[in-house]
């Protein structure tokens, strides 16, 4: 919780008599009025969606899946947003009503209940970015273990072929577009401004809306499974014309759902490019950002160009779906391959977008953990570049074998090679920087360390795979399952969890349990490599992903690792228990429990509201461990914080 | 650095290089090869895996080292060296790598195209994909079709491959060869069997609701074997007894994987139960005949209660010939009587 005490703006509204009360509950911002927006705005969408069609003549009148669609997708959910209070100030400006001076009420958090309201402070939305993200991670994970139930034993039939096709293809949109990309989202959106010695984000109101998006996007793909006919069952690809015609209903509620949770993403994205470009402390120049900062930067480049395109290919894949058009209806001119390219186009990018801001807390963690600057300082920046430009020209290893023209494939192959170069760079700059240095083994460095190893499996079965040859065998088997989850699980999530670790101090004010952190470590660490490392062998063998039965001769290694899933579901308690009682009632954290030198960790734990009295200066690199007397920046003292308080009129 | 640490440095790559290919040569990682191809494409996979294994112990050998030795004690703040970087060593890491994966690349590229070249004598088959099965037939033999994909060992072929709804995908994990089969598009693969034996064919696209029971089977035999085999089913479904030519159109078209039929020894439970096919005209309120017949040609016409539509393909009434067609009616009709 942010800066709890020192409010002199304590919640204005006062309650006048009990027809105020009434008034302020269904006319203010919040859930209530969510609720009956939310229903309004359906009911409007519903009635457009009759009224057109009886003006027209059309039968039925009462049509399912438009009205879904228009109402319970689209307008639904804008009065959802509407009503929790996510327009308030634009309708003001927009109407011409005298906008409200901005009294900062928005701001910060006092309680928990200013968590569940549109809060304006980056440092509350990282937060309610982070709590959401690890919701729909453990649903996401629960449903993984469903799929190793109906797994462990070939000839099962706990589960029907349109259930089980839509828990692995809602297991990894949630996986995707509602854990690890927005997880790093909150993370960032915490970090980036204290990193860069600014007061929040760029634009404060836009940074809460992408954030409310995603509470819609995540439940509308896990409700899918309550539709009439089922969930979604063609994976998280959706690749046409499966998905954007031989579905049920559930289909639209991906498609829609990686609309709302897209819109989140580039809203973000642009958000931390301004801030990044604009919002930097006097001396922050480029070359001495934080990596964690370039990282970020980074990636925001790739969210913005690449995301319009999943964008695309799900629209087209829809209207094909409800107005019957034909992108992809081969039998009226369409061309399935071209969604693939369409969405290959995005979703390759989106490793990286789910990657790199996992490379720049490597650097974070590695560096203050071991006690020395960042191997390669500059490299390690330019690498991230260059990732970014490669990125965008290996779209297409994943369609070696979809029948797309065969003279891409070796183009492809060598960009898709060429991309281990600035990725390994990046893994000897790191391991360089342990060199020699002072390891000290807390559970944020456990991660690290764990990260490295792993994404080091990923990424050299990722190089196997780039090969066209062995990526003929080995598509669309296990091995693929094994490797995307060495990269995303022993990638992303790793560097998710260190994060989470490092900056749990800063963000709460206390100190998470650090026996049980380790413990949560050594659990994830033993668990995971028992779940996927033998799921290369079953894909080198010939076991196909996405299938709810199998050839006995595999039964034996699929019941190991449904064993072993289970204990690495398992040890998401541990790492849920610490974080629930450390935020409780863990150790109060100093301001710099890690001595790093960044500037976050220069401001209280947690930050004071507008998180520095005075914009710091900054006046060298945020990496000079060793260095007598280095300082990254100079701040000015901080008497109190209610100076800077004092609120416009 | 002292050069006690540089031989531990070694020493702790050596072991754990040893231990990954240690998992890699005790572990049966691949299927038998059954195929020109699969010979090439394992080449490709070995090669690359022990550059992998070099560049794994590389890395295992720097983090477990530095794990042990430069591990600090808990009251120790004190800072490490300020190393900020070293340029030959960043080249070295970019320049290495990057030799590497470009000799992948050129192996990669090679064997591509070898595989990719098709020989003069090539045989051609047609390969149908719909949801959820498989139909294969020869062109050079009058346009045999087969439930199973049979194959002369040592001659080169070539899959000419469509869909007829929604994407599916070839693949024979003995062949080591994958290739997705696109509505709208006729894509091809070459396969050149060198052993003899069964193998599973896999449709390894999610392809919808019974995508997982979307098998078949490869048979590689003896060449003679093979134009035996071309002989006695051309002769079977051109038969003048509709007995023979109708059981082997049945059995070539697959039927028998949804259907119970006892004359022909099916016993599917996907579909209806074709022994019953007198009483579902009756209810049909059809003549036999012509029941039997759009029941095969257009199978949305009449759905049978408790059979789901839109299962069977509606696609046999194109790809029967005639005369075939005609065969099959008459012996579901005879032998359902």
């Amino acid at each position: 919780m942010t800066a709890a005490t020192l409010d002199p703006h304590e919640h204005q509204l006062t309650p006048a008599g009990g027809k105020g009360v009434v008034r302020r509950l269904l006319l203010g911002p919040g859930f209530i009025r969510a609720g009956w927006m939310f229903c309004l705005f359906g009911a409007i969408g519903f009635g457009l969606v009759v009224g057109f069609r009886w003006w027209g003549g059309w039968h039925p009148l009462f049509d399912m899946t438009p009205i879904t669609l228009v109402s319970l997708l689209v307008a639904g959910p804008l009065g959802f947003l509407a009503g929790i209070g996510a327009f308030d100030y634009w309708t003001r400006y927009a109407i011409g009503s005298p906008t409200r001076p901005e009294d900062h009420s928005g701001h910060g958090a006092r309680s928990w209940r200013d968590y569940f309201r549109v809060n304006t402070d980056h440092k509350v939305i990282g937060v309610q970015y982070l709590v959401t993200t690890i919701f729909f991670f453990i649903a996401g994970g629960f449903l993984a273990m469903l799929v190793r139930v109906q797994l462990a034993r070939p000839g099962s039939h706990f589960f029907d072929p349109q259930t089980y096709n839509g828990l692995f293809s809602v297991h990894a949109s949630l996986m995707i577009f509602l854990f690890v990309i927005p997880a790093f989202a909150g993370l960032a959106n915490f970090v980036v401004p204290l990193m860069l010695g600014a007061p929040d984000m760029a634009f404060p109101r836009l940074n809460a809306l992408s954030f409310w998006l995603l509470p819609i996007a995540g439940i509308m793909m896990l409700s899918s499974f309550v539709v009439p006919g089922g969930a979604f069952a063609c994976g998280w690809t959706g690749y046409a014309p499966l998905c954007s015609s031989h579905q049920p209903l559930g289909a639209i509620f991906f498609n829609q759902g990686v609309q709302w949770a897209g819109a989140s993403s580039i809203m973000t994205a642009l958000n931390f490019l301004v801030t990044i470009i604009t919002m930097r402390a006097p001396g922050l120049t480029f070359w001495r950002m934080p990596l964690l900062v370039w990282a970020n930067f980074t990636t925001s480049l790739l969210v913005v160009i690449a995301t319009p395109f999943i964008a695309g290919s799900q629209f087209f894949s829809m209207f094909d779906h409800v107005m019957h058009t034909a992108f992809f209806d081969p039998n009226n001119g369409g061309y399935p391959l071209g969604y693939q390219h369409i969405f290959w186009f995005y979703s390759h990018p989106a490793v990286y977008i789910m990657m790199l801001p996992g490379f720049g807390i490597m650097s974070e963690v590695i560096s203050v953990f071991s006690r020395k600057p960042i191997f390669g300082y500059r490299l390690m920046a330019l690498s991230l570049m260059a990732i970014v430009v490669l990125g965008f020209s290996v779209w297409a290893h994943h369609m070696f074998t979809s029948g797309m023209s065969s003279w891409l494939r070796v183009p492809m192959m060598v960009t898709t090679l060429l991309i281990a170069v600035p990725t390994g760079i990046k893994i000897f700059s790191w391991l360089a920087t342990i060199w020699e240095g002072k390891l000290h083994f807390n559970t944020p460095m456990l991660f690290a360390l764990g990260f490295l190893s792993m994404f080091v499996i990923g990424g050299l079965s990722g190089v196997m795979l780039g090969a066209v040859p062995i990526d003929i065998h080995v598509t669309d088997t296990y091995f693929i399952v094994a490797h995307l989850h060495y990269v995303l699980f022993g990638g992303s999530v790793f560097t998710i969890f260190a994060g989470i670790y490092y900056w749990f101090p800063k963000m709460t004010g206390r100190m998470y349990d650090e026996r049980l952190g380790k413990l949560h470590f050594w659990l994830t660490f033993v668990g995971f490599n028992l779940t996927f490392f033998p799921m290369h062998l079953l894909g080198t063998e010939g076991m196909p992903r996405r299938v709810a039965d199998y050839a006995p001769k595999f039964a034996d290694l699929n019941m190991f690792i449904s064993l072993a899933s289970f204990g690495l579901g398992a040890s998401v308690l541990v790492f849920l228990y610490n974080m629930i009682t450390s935020w409780k009632n863990g150790p109060i954290a100093p301001a710099n429990p890690w001595r790093a030198l960044t500037l976050e960790w220069q401001v209280s734990s947690p930050p004071p509201i507008f998180n520095f009295d005075e914009i710091p200066q900054v006046v060298g690199s945020p990496y000079e461990y060793g260095v007598p007397g280095a300082q990254h920046a100079i701040l000015a003292p901080s008497p109190s914080h209610e100076v800077e308080e004092v609120a416009t009129p | 650095m002292r050069r006690g640490s540089i031989a531990s440095l070694l020493g702790i790559g050596i072991v754990s290089g040893g231990i990954a290919a240690a998992v890699a040569l005790a572990i049966p990682w691949l299927p038998v090869s059954a195929s020109k191809e699969a010979g090439r494409i394992d080449f490709v996979f070995w090669f690359v895996v022990t550059i992998c294994i070099v560049i794994f112990a590389v890395v295992a050998a720097a983090i477990l080292y530095s794990v042990v030795v430069f591990r600090a004690a808990p009251d120790d703040l004190s800072d490490g060296p300020p190393i900020h970087g070293h340029t030959g060593l960043e080249i070295a890491w970019t320049i290495v790598p990057t030799i590497l994966v470009t000799a992948i690349g050129i192996v990669s590229a090679i064997v591509l195209s070898q595989d990719d070249a098709v020989a003069k004598n090539a045989m051609n088959v047609n390969v149908t994909a719909q949801q959820f099965t498989w139909t294969f037939s020869y062109p050079e033999a009058h346009g045999l079709t087969s439930a199973t994909l049979m194959l002369p060992r040592g001659r080169e072929t070539v899959l000419h491959m469509q869909s007829r709804d929604v994407i599916h995908a070839f693949f024979v994990p003995e062949f080591r060869e994958n290739q997705d089969i696109v509505p709208g598009l006729t894509t091809t693969l070459n396969v050149t069997p060198t052993r003899d034996g069964t193998y599973p064919v896999i449709c390894n696209e999610l392809c919808g609701l019974g995508h997982s029971t979307m098998r078949s089977a490869a048979v590689v035999m003896e060449p003679a074997a093979f134009d035996k085999w071309i002989k006695s089913q051309t002769k079977a479904v051109t038969s003048p007894s509709a007995a023979t030519a109708g059981a082997a159109v049945f059995k070539n078209n697959g039927c028998a994987a949804c259907h119970t039929l006892n004359a022909a020894q099916a016993t599917g439970k996907v579909g209806p139960d074709l022994d019953k096919l007198p009483a579902y005209a009756q209810q049909a309120k059809q003549p036999l005949a012509s029941f039997v017949r759009t029941s095969i040609t257009d199978p949305n016409a009449y759905i049978q209660p408790g059979y789901p539509k839109n299962v069977m393909p509606q696609t046999f009434g194109k790809a029967i010939p005639k005369q075939q067609l005609d065969a099959l009616v008459t012996y579901l009709i005879n032998s359902s009587k």
